[in-house]
């Protein structure tokens, strides 16, 4: 004989204690700050799509203040963002970008209607950030093309890059094939030329060398 | 039998059922978005395309190459023994199968980095590891290694090193291409010489 046997109420309370304790855990647990949003196939169509993109240009009526709903997330550090940034943006270095507060705030901002751009040093810096905002579902949030670097070069005429294309990447600048294609035996010390094979025919001497 | 059993059996017959409710997704297995941040933020994945060389010189066995770029791109030019998946047909077929096997190193290649990494923060999501992104991509591939630029004489030691060993690339590389392309080398044959004079008969 068991010793719960011998009260029958004892199992009954160690199993209501259990059943609570699994309540109690099942509703503290913790809820994670983001979840994906996007599954992976729309993850992939989501980076061709325009509307993800933030164009320098359209940065000349943030800056000038005649567009409210944007605002402007630098990721770069905090020195770097002293050194000069672009006016009215924000300092969020890239590893206070999932603290609650930031989440938080783009929660409100999303909830607002206001768009957030992105911008790194380069278009590569802020790609990932950009890219994982959009996967869990802040589709307000966009990247800026070109980046800081970008910025810079052309801050004096921000409208007139317009016709520029130069923030573009991700394209060959270099006819590949072309360059890594040997050139004229030097690079290599090979050559393509043919060369001609020389057979030296045998002369008929003049002498007759008699015979038997 | 004691009530009490049946009770208990019930109760863990329900939780188990219970479980099998609980892990429903639809989606493979993936990390978690703020893990996947963390990963992202850190520039350990980026290899430069000096690295990336001396592991083909090498002859490096857990080297592969991934070019991400479109399939006829691809054939028109790319990096000796790598694989084509095109980003948007990254999630199609067996195509994910090239990532994650142990011992293996996979790096992305595209013209500039930028899709390589896109292609690098979707396989991230997956939970795969060892994977990397060169630094610049095929366009810095060729600025590089193709068509090193001789540093002047007061720059550093180490750059004139490093222009050394893109030079000796420069060969492997173009050289390597050239074979393939079917130059002759000049054959001369050498006929023996008849002597003039008659030697006699028999």
């Amino acid at each position: 004989m068991h010793i719960h046997e011998l009260n029958p109420w004892r199992t009954l309370i160690a199993l209501s204690v259990f059943v609570v304790l699994l309540i109690v855990g099942f509703l503290t647990m913790k809820k994670p700050l983001m979840s994906y949003q996007l599954n992976m196939t729309q993850s992939v169509e989501e980076l061709t799509e325009s509307e993800a993109y933030f164009f320098p240009w359209e940065l000349e009526g943030v800056i000038n203040k005649e567009t409210t709903d944007v605002v402007l997330f630098d990721i770069r550090n905090n020195f770097v963002f002293g050194q000069g940034h672009i006016p009215g943006a924000e300092n969020i270095s890239a590893n206070n970008l999932s603290s609650e507060e930031n989440i938080a705030r783009l929660e409100e901002l999303k909830k607002m209607n206001v768009t957030v751009v992105l911008y790194g040093d380069d278009e590569l810096h802020a790609n990932g950030p950009w890219m994982l905002f959009r996967q869990v579902g802040y589709d307000n949030v966009k990247l800026l093309l070109g980046g800081y670097k970008y910025y810079f070069e052309h801050k004096e005429d921000l409208a007139a890059t317009i016709d520029d294309d130069g923030y573009y990447i991700g394209f060959p600048r270099h006819n590949y094939a072309e360059m890594a294609a040997p050139k004229d035996g030097s690079a290599a010390g090979t050559s393509n030329e043919r060369q001609e094979v020389q057979v030296q025919r045998r002369k008929k001497t003049v002498v007759a060398a008699g015979g038997c | 039998m004691n009530k009490n059993y049946i009770i208990l059996t019930i109760l863990m017959l329900v939780l188990a059922v219970g479980t099998i409710f609980l892990n429903r997704e639809e989606e493979p297995k993936q990390i978690e978005p703020s893990k996947l941040l963390q990963e992202i933020i850190q520039p350990t994945r980026y290899v430069t395309t000096d690295q990336v060389a001396k592991m083909i010189i090498k002859g490096d066995p857990g080297l592969m190459l991934v070019d991400v770029r479109s399939n006829s791109e691809f054939e028109e030019f790319s990096l000796p023994n790598s694989v084509n998946i095109p980003l948007d047909s990254l999630l199609t077929g067996d195509n994910l199968s090239y990532f994650g096997i142990p011992g293996t190193q996979v790096v992305f290649i595209s013209d500039d980095a930028i899709k390589a990494d896109q292609c690098w923060v979707l396989t991230k999501r997956l939970g795969l590891n060892s994977t990397y992104v060169m630094l610049g991509g095929l366009n810095k591939w060729m600025e590089t290694i193709i068509d090193p630029q001789q540093p002047s004489d007061d720059e550093p030691y180490t750059v004139h090193e490093t222009y050394s060993f893109r030079k000796g690339a420069q060969m492997y590389f173009t050289g390597a291409e050239a074979e393939v392309g079917g130059s002759k080398v000049k054959v001369e044959v050498r006929r023996k010489e008849k002597t003039t004079v008659a030697a006699g008969g028999c």
